[in-house]
C-alpha cells in the first residue's frame, strides 16, 4: 500500500470524525446498557436454566457417548461426515488438521491476503461470500450435531443430506466463486442460494430425525439423597448375601455359597479397616476367590463409580459407628400402616417400588415389558396388564407373584408365565401386606383418597 | 478539602490526561455492533471475579474435584448463583467473542492501519477457546470427562506430532490426576495471563486508531 492510499485513507477518517460522537458519553453509555443486559440474562440463565447435574466422571464407563463442547460440535459432526467419504476418509488428519488449520491461518493472515483498501460490501462480495457459507455451515452443522448418521434402521438418508449440507455444497459454492468472482450479481446468487438451500436441507434433517431417547440419569447431590440412593442399590445388589443390615455372617440361600462364613460387613472389623476408596475397589472389583461378583463397570459388573461411591457413603452414615446419621435418613421406607388403614401410591408404595421392583421395571430390562416408574405404568403397562393389577381382586396377579406363586402359563402347562417377584428374595410380610391393601382397596393415589378409604377412626392420612 | 486531595493527585497522576486521552476522545458514528467488544471483555472480567470465588472451593483432583463442585452447588451461600454465572458466561463469551469477529470481518475494519488490532484478536479468539476448552474438564464429571477425552483425541491425530502433542495435554497417555492439574493451572493462571496481557495490547490499539467507520459506497 502506497503513502497516497494511507494518506486518503486517514483523511477520510478525519472527515468521519467530524460528524461522528464522542466515546465519553456516547459510546460508552451504549456499552455500558450492553454489558448490563448480559449481567441480567447471565443471572436469569444462572437462576432459572442452571446447570445439568452430570454424574462423576467415570473413565470405565465405556458405553458414554462422548461429545465435544457445544462450539467444538461442528468440528466433531465435520469430521464424523468426512470420514463416510470414499478414499479421502480414510485419512483423518486431513479434517482434523488440515482442513481447521487451513482455516484459522487464512483467518489470522487476512489482512495480509485480502490487501486491497476496499471497504465497501459490494467491493469485497467475494470474502463476504466465502464467509457467509463457512458460518452458514457452521451453524447448521452445530444444530444438526446431535442428529445420527446413520439411523437404527441403517438407513443412510439424513447422513447423505447432512454430507450435502457440510461438505457438497459448500465445496460446489466454492469451485463457482472461482469463476464468477468478479460478476456481483452473479455471486450474490450463487451465495443465496447455497445458503438458502443449506438451511432448507438442514431443517428436514432436523425435521426427519428420531426424537432423541431422554436419558435421563439420576444424580444424588445431597447427603440424604447419596443415603437413600446407596440404600436403594445396596438392597438390588447386596442384600441377596450381605444381608438387609450386613449383619450376614453365614450365607444362605445363595447358590453357590451355601454355608460360607464372611465376615459381617456392618461390623467394625471391616468399617474400621477398609478405607473410602478401598471400600468402593472392594465392591469394584468384588471378591472373586471367595465368591463376591464384581460389580464396577470396568470388571464387567453394572454400577458406576458414582453409584458404588453412593453404597460407600450408605454404609458409612448408617453402619459406622464415626458417622453420624442425618436425622432424615432414618426414618422408615413407608409409614407403618394401623389396623383397617389403607394405603396410597404417593406415601406407601411409591417408595417400595422403587427399593424393590424399579431396577428391573423400568425402560430398557428385561421385564415383560411391565414399567413401574409411575403411577399410571403399574397399572395399565406388563404383558398381562389386564390381569396384573385388578381392585379388589386376590387374584391379581402382581398380588401372586410377590407372595412367593408363580402365574403358570395356561397353553404350555409346566412353564411359568411370570416367576415370582422380587425374583431373587422375598418380600417381608409387611411390605406384602401394604401392596395387599392397597390393590383389595381399589389403589388410591394420594393420600387423601387413601385416608377417604380407610375403616379405622385412627387412620390419619399421613402426610 | 477535595479540591486539594484531587490537585495534589492530578499533578502526580495526570488524571486530566488519562480523561482526555482515554475518555474524551472523537469516535466515528456508532451503533449496537461496536459494544460486542466491550462486552466481550466485560464477560472476561466476570469470569475473573467468578472463577476467582470458585477457586477458594474448587479442588482439582479426580477425587475431589466433582465433590467440590458438588459443594459449591449445595453448601455454599450463592454458590449455585456463581458457578452458574462462571457456566453460562463461558457460553456467552465464546458467542460474543466470535460475533464480534464476525462484525470486524464484515465491516472490513481489519484493514489499514488495524492489522495488527486483528492479529491479535485472533490470539484472543484462540485463547478463548482454550480457556472454554480447559475449563470444561474441571468439574470432572461424565461429560466433561469424555468431551476431554475426545478433544485431545482430535489433537492426537496430527500427523507425526500427533502422539506428542496428546502426551503433552493429557500428561500421559491417559487422562489422569495429572491432566487434571495441567488442565487447571492453564485454566487459571496460564491462560487467563496470556488473555489478559492480548487484551491490553488490543485496547492501547483501539484507543490509539479509534474505531473504524462503517463503510459506505466511497470506501
Ligand atoms: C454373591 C454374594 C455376594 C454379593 C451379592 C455381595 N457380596 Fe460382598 N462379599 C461376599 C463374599 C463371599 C465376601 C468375602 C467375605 C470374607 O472374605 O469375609 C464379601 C466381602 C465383602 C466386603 C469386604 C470384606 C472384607 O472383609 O474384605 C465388602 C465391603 C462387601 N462384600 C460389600 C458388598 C457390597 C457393598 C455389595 C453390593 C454391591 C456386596 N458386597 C455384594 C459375597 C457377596
Ligand atoms: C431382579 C429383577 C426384578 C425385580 C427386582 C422385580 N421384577 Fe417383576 N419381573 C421381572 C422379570 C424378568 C419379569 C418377566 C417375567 C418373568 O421372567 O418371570 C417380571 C414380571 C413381573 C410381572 C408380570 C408383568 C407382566 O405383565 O407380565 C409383575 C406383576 C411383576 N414382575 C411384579 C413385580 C413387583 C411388584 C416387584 C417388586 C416388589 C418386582 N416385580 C420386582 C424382574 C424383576
Ligand atoms: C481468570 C479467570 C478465571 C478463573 C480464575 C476461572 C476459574 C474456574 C474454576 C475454578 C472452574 C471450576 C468450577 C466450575 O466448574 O464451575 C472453572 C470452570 C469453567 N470455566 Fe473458568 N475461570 C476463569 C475464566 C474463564 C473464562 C474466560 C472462560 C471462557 C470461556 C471460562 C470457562 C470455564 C468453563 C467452560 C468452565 C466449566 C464450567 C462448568 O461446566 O461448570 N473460565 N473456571
Amino acid at each position: 500500500m502506497n503513502d497516497e492510499t494511507k494518506q486518503k485513507i486517514n483523511k477520510r477518517y478525519e472527515r468521519e470524525l467530524d460528524k461522528g460522537e464522542r466515546f465519553w458519553p456516547d459510546t460508552i453509555f451504549r456499552d455500558l446498557i450492553m454489558s448490563l443486559g448480559i449481567f441480567l440474562l447471565l443471572i436469569l440463565l444462572a437462576s432459572f436454566v442452571g446447570i445439568p447435574v452430570e454424574p462423576k466422571a467415570d473413565p470405565s464407563d465405556t458405553s458414554y457417548i462422548p461429545r465435544p463442547e457445544w462450539y467444538f460440535l461442528f468440528l466433531f459432526k465435520f469430521l464424523a461426515l468426512y470420514g463416510q467419504l470414499p478414499l479421502i476418509g480414510k485419512i483423518e488428519w486431513l479434517a482434523t488438521v488440515l482442513v481447521p488449520g487451513v482455516a484459522i491461518g487464512i483467518l489470522t493472515l487476512l489482512p495480509f491476503i485480502e490487501k486491497s483498501p476496499n471497504r465497501y460490501y459490494s467491493k469485497r462480495i467475494l470474502p463476504i461470500s466465502i464467509m457467509t457459507i463457512m458460518v452458514t455451515g457452521i451453524v447448521m452443522l452445530t444444530l444438526m450435531s446431535e442428529v445420527p448418521t446413520v439411523a437404527e434402521d441403517g438407513s443412510t438418508l439424513l447422513g447423505t443430506l447432512q454430507t450435502i449440507v457440510g461438505i457438497f455444497i459448500p465445496v460446489i459454492a466454492y469451485v463457482l466463486f472461482a469463476f464468477f468472482k468478479s460478476n456481483t450479481r452473479l455471486m450474490i446468487w450463487t451465495t443465496s442460494l447455497a445458503a438458502l438451500s443449506m438451511i432448507i436441507i438442514s431443517g428436514t434433517v432436523l425435521a426427519l430425525a428420531p426424537e432423541k431417547k431422554a436419558e435421563e440419569t439420576e444424580v444424588a447431590t445431597t447427603l440424604v439423597d447419596q443415603i437413600f440412593a446407596g440404600q436403594d442399590l445396596y438392597s438390588i445388589h447386596c442384600t441377596e448375601c450381605h444381608g438387609d443390615d450386613g449383619s450376614i455372617a453365614v450365607i444362605q440361600g445363595v447358590e453357590g455359597l451355601e454355608g460360607e462364613k464372611i465376615t459381617p460387613i456392618n461390623s467394625r472389623d471391616v468399617l474400621y479397616t477398609i478405607t473410602d476408596s478401598a471400600m468402593a475397589e472392594v465392591i469394584a472389583y468384588g471378591r472373586p476367590s471367595s465368591g463376591m461378583t464384581p460389580f464396577g463397570k470396568t470388571y464387567g459388573g453394572e454400577l458406576s463409580k458414582s453409584e458404588i461411591d453412593y453404597i460407600v457413603v450408605f454404609m458409612r452414615y448408617m453402619w459406622d459407628d464415626r458417622f453420624e446419621v442425618p436425622q432424615e435418613a432414618l426414618k422408615p421406607l413407608f409409614p407403618p400402616l394401623a389396623a383397617g388403614e389403607v394405603p396410597s401410591y404417593d406415601v406407601h408404595i411409591q417408595p417400595i417400588v422403587k427399593r424393590y421392583c424399579i431396577s428391573c421395571h423400568r425402560a430398557g430390562k428385561e421385564n415383560n415389558n411391565y414399567l413401574m416408574t409411575t403411577y399410571e405404568e403399574i397399572l395399565t403397562t406388563g404383558d398381562q396388564a389386564a390381569n396384573n393389577v385388578i381392585a379388589g381382586d386376590e387374584g391379581s396377579y402382581l398380588l401372586q407373584v410377590i407372595q412367593e406363586h408363580a402365574i403358570m402359563n395356561p397353553e404350555k402347562p409346566g412353564e411359568e408365565l411370570i416367576g415370582v417377584m422380587p425374583p431373587n428374595r422375598a418380600l417381608k410380610p409387611n411390605v406384602v401386606d401394604v401392596f395387599f391393601r392397597w390393590v383389595m382397596n381399589g389403589m388410591p393415589r394420594t393420600a387423601v383418597e387413601a385416608g377417604a378409604l380407610s375403616t379405622t377412626p385412627a387412620a390419619t392420612p399421613t402426610p | 478539602m477535595w479540591n486539594t486531595i484531587y490537585n495534589w493527585l492530578d499533578e502526580r497522576l495526570g488524571f486530566n490526561e488519562l480523561y482526555t486521552n482515554l475518555l474524551d476522545r472523537p469516535e466515528p458514528k456508532t451503533t449496537w455492533w461496536n459494544t460486542l467488544g466491550s462486552a466481550s471483555m466485560f464477560l472476561f472480567i466476570m469470569q475473573g471475579l467468578t472463577g476467582i470465588f470458585l477457586t477458594v472451593y474448587y479442588t482439582p483432583s479426580p477425587d475431589h474435584a466433582y465433590d467440590s463442585i458438588q459443594y459449591i452447588m449445595e453448601g455454599v451461600a450463592f454458590g449455585w448463583l456463581i458457578r452458574g454465572i462462571h457456566h453460562w458466561g463461558a457460553t456467552l463469551m465464546v458467542i460474543l467473542v466470535f460475533v464480534h469477529m464476525l462484525r470486524v470481518f464484515f465491516t472490513a475494519s481489519f484493514k489499514f492501519p488495524r492489522e495488527l488490532t486483528w492479529l491479535i484478536g485472533i490470539g484472543l479468539f484462540l485463547t478463548t477457546l482454550g480457556m472454554g476448552f480447559t475449563g470444561y474438564l474441571l468439574p470432572w464429571n461424565q461429560k466433561a470427562y469424555w468431551a476431554t477425552t475426545v478433544g485431545t483425541q482430535i489433537a492426537g491425530t496430527v500427523p507425526f506430532l500427533g502422539e506428542f502433542i496428546l502426551k503433552a495435554l493429557r500428561g500421559g497417555p491417559e487422562l489422569s490426576a495429572l491432566t487434571l492439574q495441567r488442565f487447571f493451572s492453564a485454566h487459571i493462571w496460564i491462560i487467563p495471563a496470556l488473555l489478559a496481557g492480548l487484551m491490553g495490547v488490543h485496547l492501547y490499539l483501539i484507543i490509539k486508531h479509534g474505531e473504524s467507520h462503517f463503510p459506505t459506497k466511497e470506501d
